[in-house]
C-alpha cells in the first residue's frame, strides 16, 4: 500500500531537530512534476527573460525555489516541511517583486505578509502539536493522535487548525486567497506558472498531511475542509468570470481549482468517517492536484507568450492575438479543455472522481439537503470554469482586435530566418509548450492505463482505506455530471459573459469589469484591520513607554520638587518660607513670588510682636518690682514689730 | 593554577584600563596612537586566550578562589561553572572582534585613550560577572559595570548623551538597590550561611517555607532590580536613549555585555539562589513572566514604529532580552536551556545588526531608515549581513534565531502543560507567551525586512528609486562603499556563526541542556 519507497534519509541535528526526507510513490510523482515544470519554465524563461536585467538574480532564486520546493515534497516530518516551506516563501518573494514596479511592490508586500503570517501561525500549530504528541514524524502523528484522551482533542483541533491556516494561506484557500490574484499578474509568467502550478501545491501537501495523517476519519475535520473547499472553488470561479485580465483570470481559476482539491481531501476524511472506502476521493484529489499543475503550466506560459510580445494582459488589448498561431492555439486549447473538465481530457477524469465521491458519501450518509446543494455547487462551479475558459479562448483566438489585428497576424507568419522581424515565440519555447500541452489529452484518453496507475502511487500517502475499484469514466452515469457542467458553462457564457459583462456594439464591443471595486477582501478588511491594530498597539506602547518617566516627572513636580532658593532667604523666617513655598507651588504662574510678600508680612508681624513683647515685659517688670516692694513692705511690717 | 587564572582574566583588563588612563596625556598628543591600538588589541586577545584556556582546562568546573573578605561571610569569590563558561566564552569571543571594529569606527574621533580605557575595563568587569562564585561578588561587579560604562555613554559629550547617561545612572543605581534587598534577604534565609551559587537553589527549605510570601515578594523585587540592566518593562527606557553612544558601545555593551549581564544575573538569581522548585507555580512566577511578555510585545511594536536605525535596533534588543527573561521565568530545565541558547544566538545576531548600522553610519553618516534607499547595491556585503541577522532575528529556519525560538516555545508549552495538569490558575500564561513570541516575530519581520527591502529594492518604496538614482548622478556625495577589512571581518564572522549555529546546533545544545539539567 505504501508504494515503492526509494529512499528514507534522516539527518540528525540539522537545524536543531534533525531532518527526515523520504521518497515514496506520492513524492516521486510530485518530484517528477516539479522537474518537468521547472525544466519547461526554464526553457521558456530563456526567451521571456532575455530583455530583463538582473537575470542572474532571477535564475538564482528560480533554482533555489526549486530546491526548497522539492525539499517540501520530500519531507517526512513536519519540521522539515516547515524549514523548506519558509525558505521557499522567501525565495519566491523575489519573483513577485522582480519587476520592481509600484504594482509589483504592493503585490509583493501582500505576498510576503501572507507568507510570513501564515508561516508564524503554522509554527504555532507545530509547537502545539509537538508539545501534544512529542514528535512531528508524519508516519507517527496519526497513531499518536488517535491515542489521545478525549480531553486533549480540543488542543489537537487547535494545533491542526493553526496548521491549516498556515498551509491554506500558501494554497490560496478562502479567506487567505488574497495574494494569488495580486501576485500572479505581477510575477514574470514562468514564475507565475510555478507559483500557481506547484507552490500552491506545497500548501495542499501540508493540508493532506494534516487531514489524512492526523485525522483520517474525523467527521468534523473532513466537513470543515470540504466546506472551505466548496467556498473556495465557488468564489474563485466567480472572480474569474468577472475578471478581464488574462493572468488574473488564470490566478482566480487557480483559487477555484484548489477548492476542488480541498473538497476531495475533505471527502476523503468524510468517507472514512462513515466507514466507507475513500478511494474515489483520494484518487480524485491527487489526480486533480497533478492535473492542475499541468494545466496551469501550459496556460500561464501561453499568457507569457502573449505578454512578452505585447506587454499587456487586459483582454481588450490582447484580443485576437492568438489568431494564426497554431502552436499557441493548440497549447491553450488543450489547457482550456483540460481545466474545463471536457471528457477525453484529463481534468474530466479527476473532476468526475471527486464528484463521484460526493455522490458516494451522500448515499452512505443518507444525503440531506446540504450535500445535494454541495453537489450542485460543484457542478455549477464546473460550469463557471467552462465559461471563463471559453471567454479567454474566444477573446484570444476568435475575436479580432479593432486596429492592431494585422500587426498581430504578422507575428505569427514570419518565415524562419526572415528579414529581421521577430516571431512571437522561438522554436525552443514553442516545442516545450507544445509537448507539455500534448500530455493533457494523452492522459485524458488513457485514464485506466495512465491516470489510475499514477493515482495508485499516492494511496499510501493519503492513508487510503478500502480498495480502489475501476471507474467507468465514459459510462453515461459518469458523463452526466460533466455534460451538465458543460451545458451550464455554455449557458453562462452566452447569457452572462456576452450579455452582461460586455458593452458596446460591433467592433467597439469590449469587456468590462463589473466586479465592484470596493469589494476586495484585502482592502476592505485585512489592510484596515492590520493598520488599525498597529496604530492602536503603538498608541498603547507609546503610553507605556512614558510611564516610568512620567511617574518620575510627576514626583519631581509634586513631592520631590527642587526649590529654587528664595533671594530673601532668611533662616529665621521659617514659617513664611514653608507657607510661601507651598503657595508658590500651588500658584506657579503668578507674578512675583508669594514668599517675598509673606516674608514682608512676617517681618511686620514680628516687629509688632516685638513691640508688644517689649512693652508687655516692661510692664511685667514694673509689676514685679512693685510686687517685690510690696513683699518687702509686708515682711518689714511682719517682722519689724 | 586555573583558579588564579580566573583572577587574572578579570583583573588584567581592569588594571590595563587604569594604566591607559594614566598614559592618557602622552597619547593624546596624537603620537603613539598606532601603538596604543596594537597594545589594546593584543591585550584583549591575550585575555580572550586566557579565558579560552580557562574554560577548556577546567571543563566548566573550577575550584573556589576567594579574593578577599569584605566582612564576615561576605567574600569576593570566583568560581567557574558551566553556565559561567557559556557567558565568559561568549564575551571573550566577541570582545577582540568588537575592539577591532572599534578602532576603525573611532578613527576620526578624539579622546581615544579614554574611550579604549573604559572599553577594556568593561571587559574585565563583565568577566567578573561571568566568573562570580556568589551573589555578593556578582552584585559587586554588577554595580561596577554601571560605573565603567557610564563614561562610554557620556562619550559624545552632547546634551543628549548627558541626559542619556544620567538616566542610565539613575535606573541602574535604582535597580541595584532592589537587587540589594534580595541580597540581604537571601543571606538571612541561606541554608549554607553564605550566598554561594548552588545549582537548584540554596534557600533553607524550613525557614523559607514559613515566610514564603515575603521571599516571593523579595524575588519579584530582585527580578526587577537585576532586570533593569536587561531592560525589563517599565525600566527599559534607558536602553533606546543610550544608543547615542558610539556604535561599538551600543553594539557590544548595549546588545551583549551589559544587558546580558542583567539577564545572566536574573538567571543566576532564579536558578542558583532561589531554585525553581521554590518558585514554580507561585504568583511570583506569573508576575515576572507577565512582565517579560509585556516587554516583548512592547519592544517589538516600538521597534516597528521607530525610524532611527540604531534606536530601532535598541528597541529590538529590549524585546529580545525579554525572550531570555521569558525563558528564565519558565523555570524548568528546558527553560534555562532555551534562555541560554537565545542569549548566545541573540548576542551574535544583534551585534551583527548593530555593526552593520555602524558601518553605514561610518561610511555615509546616515542614521535614519528612510535615508537608506538603494544603499544595499552599494554596500552589498554590509547589507547582506544585515539581512542574515534580520532573518535570524525573525526566527527563520537555517539561522540561529530559529533554534532559540523553537526551544523557547517548546519549553513554554511544556511548562504550560505541567501547570495546567496541576490545575494552576496561571497555566494560560506560557501559552500566551508562545503567541507573543510569534507576534514579535511578525513585528521583527516588519522592522528588519523593511530596512533590507529599502536597501536592496529602492523602487519598492515611494520615491525611493529617484532618490537612489539621484544620489548616483548627483555626484555631490562620494560614492558609498563597503567598509574596510577591520569592519568586514567581524561582520562576516558573525554571519558564519549565525548560520553555523542554525545548521548545526547539536554540540552547543548538548552543553546547554546539561546546564539546564543540573540547575533546573
Amino acid at each position: 500500500m505504501n508504494g515503492p519507497e526509494i529512499f528514507d534519509l534522516v539527518i540528525p541535528g540539522f537545524c536543531g531537530m534533525g531532518m527526515h526526507l523520504k521518497l515514496d510513490g506520492f513524492r516521486l510523482v510530485y518530484t517528477c512534476i516539479a522537474v518537468l515544470m521547472w525544466t519547461v519554465s526554464g526553457i521558456f524563461s530563456r526567451e521571456y527573460m532575455s530583455h530583463y536585467k538582473n537575470k542572474t538574480r532571477y535564475y538564482l532564486f528560480f533554482w533555489a525555489t526549486f530546491a526548497a520546493t522539492v525539499g517540501v515534497f520530500w519531507s517526512a516530518d513536519l519540521f522539515t516541511t516547515f524549514i523548506f516551506f519558509e525558505i521557499m516563501s522567501f525565495t519566491s518573494y523575489v519573483w513577485v517583486a522582480f519587476d520592481e514596479r509600484k504594482a509589483s511592490m504592493r503585490a509583493a508586500e501582500t505576498y510576503l505578509a501572507v507568507a510570513v503570517i501564515g508561516g508564524m501561525v503554522m509554527l504555532m500549530g507545530l509547537f502545539l502539536l509537538y508539545d501534544l504528541l512529542g514528535t512531528l514524524e508524519m508516519d507517527e502523528i496519526g497513531i499518536l493522535a488517535g491515542n489521545l484522551p478525549p480531553s486533549q482533542r480540543g488542543r489537537l483541533y487547535a494545533a491542526a487548525g493553526l496548521m491549516l491556516f498556515g498551509f491554506g494561506a500558501k494554497a490560496g484557500c478562502f479567506p487567505l486567497h488574497i495574494w494569488l490574484p495580486k501576485a500572479h499578474p505581477e510575477a514574470p509568467a514562468p514564475a507565475s506558472a510555478l507559483l500557481s502550478g506547484i507552490l500552491t501545491k506545497t500548501g495542499v501537501f501540508g493540508i493532506i498531511v494534516v487531514s489524512c495523517n492526523i485525522f483520517g476519519a474525523d467527521y468534523s475535520w473532513g466537513f470543515l475542509v470540504a466546506v472551505l473547499g466548496l467556498i473556495t472553488m465557488f468564489l474563485g470561479a466567480l472572480l474569474a468570470v468577472f475578471s478581464t485580465n488574462l493572468k488574473r483570470t488564470l490566478a482566480c481559476s487557480s483559487v477555484s481549482q484548489i477548492g476542488f482539491i480541498l473538497t476531495g481531501i475533505g471527502m476523503a476524511c468524510l468517507l472514512r468517517s462513515v466507514g466507507e472506502g475513500n478511494s474515489l476521493a483520494v484518487h480524485g484529489a491527487f489526480l486533480h492536484m497533478m492535473n492542475h499543475s499541468l494545466f496551469k503550466l501550459v496556460l500561464f506560459l501561453c499568457a507569457g507568450a502573449v505578454y512578452m510580445n505585447l506587454h499587456q494582459l487586459e483582454l481588450d488589448d490582447i484580443r485576437g492575438f492568438g489568431r494564426n498561431k497554431p502552436v499557441l492555439m493548440f497549447a491553450f486549447l488543450m489547457g482550456a479543455l483540460g481545466i474545463g473538465g471536457i471528457p477525453l481530457w484529463n481534468g474530466y477524469v479527476s473532476k468526475t472522481l471527486i464528484h463521484e465521491s460526493i455522490v458516494e458519501y451522500m448515499e452512505a450518509a443518507g444525503g440531506d439537503l446540504f450535500w445535494h446543494a454541495a453537489e450542485w455547487v460543484f457542478l455549477f462551479t464546473g460550469g463557471m470554469t467552462v465559461s471563463y475558459m471559453l471567454k479567454l479562448f474566444v477573446a484570444l483566438f476568435v475575436e479580432k482586435h479593432p486596429h492592431r489585428q494585422a500587426e498581430f497576424d504578422a507575428l505569427g507568419s514570419v518565415k524562419r530566418g526572415g528579414s529581421g522581424e521577430k516571431r512571437y515565440m522561438n522554436t525552443a519555447s514553442g516545442a516545450a509548450l507544445g509537448i507539455t500541452a500534448a500530455i493533457l489529452p494523452v492522459l485524458g484518453l488513457t485514464p485506466h492505463m495512465t491516470m489510475d496507475r499514477i493515482a495508485a502511487l499516492g494511496e499510501g500517502f493519503f492513508r487510503m482505506e478500502g480498495h480502489a475499484h475501476a471507474v467507468e469514466y465514459f459510462a453515461f452515469a459518469n458523463l452526466k455530471g460533466g455534460l451538465i457542467s458543460i451545458a451550464i458553462g455554455v449557458f453562462l457564457y452566452v447569457v452572462v459573459i456576452r450579455g452582461l459583462l460586455m458593452e458596446g456594439e460591433g467592433a467597439g464591443r469590449h469587456y468590462v469589469n463589473r466586479w465592484p471595486q470596493w469589494l476586495d477582501l484585502e482592502n476592505l478588511v485585512y489592510r484596515p484591520a492590520l493598520q488599525a491594530s498597529l496604530v492602536l498597539s503603538t498608541l498603547f506602547c507609546r503610553a507605556l513607554d512614558s510611564v516610568t518617566d512620567g511617574f518620575v516627572r510627576i514626583l519631581r513636580l509634586t513631592t520631590h520638587r527642587q526649590l529654587r532658593p528664595a533671594r530673601e532667604a532668611h533662616d529665621t523666617n521659617l514659617a513664611a518660607h514653608m507657607l510661601g513655598g507651598f503657595l508658590d507651588r500651588v500658584q506657579k504662574n503668578r507674578d512675583g513670588s508669594a514668599t517675598a510678600a509673606l516674608v514682608r508680612k512676617e517681618e511686620q508681624t514680628r516687629h509688632i510682636l516685638r513691640l508688644v513683647e517689649t512693652s508687655f515685659s516692661f510692664g511685667l517688670m514694673l509689676f514685679c518690682i512693685g510686687l517685690c516692694i510690696t513683699l518687702g513692705y509686708l515682711l518689714f511690717m511682719f517682722f519689724g514689730r | 593554577m586555573y583558579d588564579l587564572l580566573m583572577a587574572v582574566s578579570v583583573l588584567l583588563p581592569i588594571l590595563s584600563g587604569f594604566l591607559l588612563l594614566i598614559l592618557n596625556g602622552p597619547i593624546k598628543r596624537g603620537k603613539h596612537e598606532r601603538e596604543m591600538e596594537i597594545g589594546v588589541e593584543a591585550l584583549v586577545l591575550v585575555n580572550s586566550f586566557l579565558a579560552a584556556v580557562l574554560i577548556a582546562g577546567t571543563g566548566g568546573h573550577s575550584g573556589n578562589l576567594v579574593l578577599f573578605r569584605l566582612y564576615g561571610e561576605l567574600t569576593v569569590m570566583f568560581r567557574l561553572d558551566r553556565m559561567g563558561s557559556v557567558f565568559a566564552g561568549l564575551v571573550s569571543f566577541l570582545w577582540p572582534l568588537a575592539t577591532l571594529y572599534a578602532f576603525e569606527y573611532m578613527k576620526h574621533e578624539s579622546r581615544k585613550p579614554m574611550f579604549f580605557a573604559f572599553y577594556t575595563m568593561t571587559y574585565g568587569v563583565t568577566m567578573g560577572v561571568a566568573l562570580a562564585g556568589n551573589l555578593v561578588t556578582m552584585y559587586l561587579f554588577y554595580e561596577m559595570l554601571t560605573f565603567v560604562t557610564l563614561p562610554l555613554v557620556l562619550y559624545p559629550m552632547t546634551k543628549e548623551a548627558a541626559r542619556a547617561s544620567r538616566q542610565y545612572l539613575y535606573y541602574s543605581i535604582g535597580g541595584a538597590a532592589f537587587a540589594f534587598i534580595g541580597l540581604v534577604c537571601v543571606l538571612s534565609f541561606s541554608a549554607i550561611g553564605t550566598t554561594e551559587f548552588t545549582a537548584g537553589g540554596m534557600l533553607n527549605p524550613d525557614l523559607a517555607g514559613q515566610r514564603k510570601n515575603l521571599l516571593l515578594l523579595v524575588y519579584v523585587l530582585a527580578f526587577f532590580g537585576f532586570g533593569v540592566k536587561a531592560a525589563i518593562f517599565p525600566f527599559h527606557d534607558w536602553l533606546p536613549k543610550a544608543s547615542v553612544a558610539p556604535t561599538p558601545v551600543t553594539a557590544l555593551l548595549h546588545a551583549v555585555a551589559v544587558v546580558k549581564s542583567g539577564a545572566f544575573a536574573v538567571l543566576r538569581f532564579t536558578y542558583f539562589i532561589y531554585g525553581t522548585s521554590f518558585l514554580r507555580g507561585t504568583w511570583a512566577q506569573w508576575v515576572v513572566m507577565g512582565a517579560a511578555l509585556v516587554t516583548i510585545t512592547f519592544g517589538s511594536t516600538m521597534a516597528a514604529k521607530e525610524i532611527h536605525l540604531k534606536r530601532r535596533l535598541a528597541y529590538s534588543t529590549v524585546s529580545n532580552l525579554s525572550y531570555i527573561l521569558f525563558g528564565a521565568t519558565v523555570m524548568t530545565p528546558w527553560g534555562l536551556t532555551a534562555a541560554l541558547i537565545h542569549m548566545v544566538a541573540h548576542a551574535f545576531m544583534k551585534i551583527c545588526a548593530f555593526f552593520c548600522a555602524g558601518a553605514v553610519m561610518h561610511q555615509t553618516e546616515k542614521t535614519y531608515i528612510h535615508e537608506l534607499n538603494g544603499l544595499g547595491r552599494k554596500m552589498p556585503v554590509t547589507f547582506a549581513c544585515f539581512t542574515v541577522s534580520g532573518l535570524s532575528l525573525m526566527g527563520i529556519p537555517l539561522f540561529a534565531g530559529f533554534i532559540s525560538k523553537w526551544n523557547l516555545a517548546e519549553a513554554a508549552l511544556s511548562c504550560g502543560a505541567d501547570a495546567a495538569a496541576a490545575g494552576n490558575p496561571g497555566a494560560f500564561m506560557p501559552y500566551l507567551g508562545v503567541g507573543v513570541i510569534l507576534y514579535s516575530a511578525l513585528m521583527t519581520g516588519i522592522y528588519m525586512m523593511t530596512v533590507s527591502v529599502r536597501a536592496f529594492f529602492p523602487s519598492l518604496v515611494p520615491g525611493g528609486a529617484e532618490e537612489a538614482a539621484g544620489k548616483e548622478t548627483g555626484g555631490k556625495e562620494p560614492e558609498a562603499t563597503d567598509p574596510n577589512w577591520m569592519m568586514l571581518v567581524p561582520l562576516v564572522t558573525f554571519v558564519i556563526v549565525i548560520i553555523g549555529i542554525g545548521l548545526h546546533s547539536e554540540p552547543l545544545m548538548r552543553i546547554l541542556t546539561l546546564i539546564g539539567g543540573e540547575a533546573g
